[in-house]
């Protein structure tokens, strides 16, 4: 795999809930089009990190940011920074597909309208190229002014990835994506997530060895707030440098 | 521990029990050879089905894992290293009878003693393969290193073994049937000494996770 420009840089992170430190001293350097997928056992860090990465963290109160972390170069935790232009920039997926009480259609134009896009033909030609590379457009062009919430699982989990695209984002997080889903479903998303990430960023949190395995070009591996181990994913799971990685993939732990 | 991780014992267990029969196999056909003693020849051929049940049962055993449990990192190089290590043994269990045959076969011939390059052989090949064996047992890297240098000794003897057979039937004709199945007999021998080569290679693979078959470089 030859290695991309950086897209992510963190240097030296913590993170703080409160007095707690989540996160301490996070090295970490995302490849641009390429998906890095972050493991590690629940409490790690994981998706802490994921939710530095577009600000999620801020709705909590009392959380506090140390160290570097940047977006091509730009400080994502400077305070005059625009969160709302990060979170398009910084798109996100989580493990519930969770489609709004509105059409199939309105699902995928929500964020170019609130971002202020009307007109009806862009707004058309954007809803169908979202769909399109969601693949899902085939299974819901003929019912797009219908309900979203008359979707299966997966294929709302795939509106909702759509819904992320639609606003062309560079960074696509997904915290646990098809935790929910059936094997089936769960393939579409992880073949999805192959095809996206040409045009994209992709940073994936999961709890299976076998998604990091199957979808992921690099692997982080955290373990109570710091990272132990980032390599290539074939290094991480044939022949891990750490004893502590070793353990977690190959079920030791505990 | 796990369930998973009891059946890897199990399949550790097996790998160990195949190991020791085709020890006994390769003892008893050296002996069998250098004692000319047809009842232990005889018994060799005999027992090396039981090499190649375990075989059947290890690659049941370790497909079984593979499929349902999806191992990772060691376990996953440990098991795909067992697939590789009953091959070894199996065919060394195959060396093992087609020397316990010739040993029969060569009891019809006029006897003579045994040469000592063929003692020195059967020594240094019972020795690699001992080794090879301990270090899988003991996950030993630096014992399975050694093994693999010791080959080049091992092909050097055999060399000589078999010059020193053509020289020897060449100044009389009487002996030479003798001297081409004593050669056969080395050269299983020698083949025994690859196989244990290859052994050592996969416990390097299953401890360090690194390939040095072939003298490649690791990854």
């Amino acid at each position: 795999m030859t290695p991309t420009p950086y897209k992510i840089v963190s240097k030296g992170l913590n993170f703080y809930y409160s007095k707690f430190l989540a996160l301490t001293d996070i090295n970490l350097e995302v490849q641009a089009n390429r998906v890095t997928a972050l493991i590690g056992p629940s409490g790690c860090g994981k998706s802490t990190f994921l939710r530095c990465l577009n600000r999620m963290n801020d709705l909590i109160p009392g959380t506090r940011v140390e160290g570097e972390l940047t977006l091509d170069g730009e400080d994502i935790a400077d305070p005059k920074l625009d969160v709302v232009e990060l979170r398009r920039r910084v798109g996100m997926v989580f493990q519930k597909p969770n489609p709004f009480p509105k059409t199939i259609f309105e699902n995928v134009a929500y964020g170019l309208r609130v971002g202020g896009v009307n007109g009806k033909h862009y707004l058309s030609e954007q809803v169908e190229k979202s769909l399109r590379r969601a693949a899902l457009f085939e299974e819901v062009k003929d019912r797009l002014h219908q309900s979203a919430l008359g979707l299966s699982g997966g294929q709302q989990q795939r509106l909702c990835i759509a819904r992320a695209l639609a606003v062309e984002p560079e960074v696509l997080l997904m915290d646990e994506p098809a935790s929910a889903l059936d094997p089936i479903a769960t393939q579409k998303i992880e073949e999805l997530i192959h095809e996206l990430k040409s045009n994209f960023t992709i940073i994936i949190v999961t709890h299976s060895m076998q998604q990091a395995a199957r979808v992921s070009d690099m692997t982080a591996f955290f373990y109570m707030g710091k990272l132990i181990e980032v390599d290539q994913t074939e290094v991480i799971f044939t022949r891990p440098a750490h004893r502590q990685t070793e353990d977690y993939i190959t079920g030791r732990f505990g | 521990m796990t369930f998973f991780h009891e059946q890897l014992g199990i399949l550790r267990a097996k790998v160990l029990q195949m190991a020791a029969h085709a020890e006994r196999a390769v003892e008893n056909s050296f002996d069998s050879f250098l004692n000319k003693d047809q009842e232990m020849a005889q018994e060799v051929i005999e027992r090396d089905q039981d090499i190649n049940a375990l075989e059947v049962e290890i690659d049941n055993v370790s497909l079984k894992l593979l499929a349902l449990d999806q191992p990772m990192a060691r376990d996953l190089r440990f098991i795909v290293g067992c697939m590789r290590l009953v091959i070894d043994l199996e065919r060394i269990g195959d060396e093992a009878v087609n020397v316990a045959e010739r040993t029969i076969f060569m009891s019809n011939l006029p006897t003579q003693a045994v040469s000592p390059l063929m003692e020195q052989l059967t020594a240094m090949v019972r020795d690699m393969f001992l080794k090879a064996i301990a270090a899988f047992r003991e996950g030993d890297a630096e014992l399975a290193a050694q093994v693999c240098r010791l080959d080049a000794s091992v092909d050097e003897q055999h060399f000589k073994v078999v010059k020193n057979a053509m020289n020897v039937s060449a100044c009389d004709n009487t002996i030479m049937e003798r001297a081409i199945h004593r050669i056969m007999v080395a050269k299983a021998m020698e083949r025994i000494a690859d196989q244990a080569t290859n052994i050592a290679e996969t416990t390097i693979f299953i401890v360090k996770g690194v390939s040095v078959k072939h003298h490649c470089m690791p990854f």
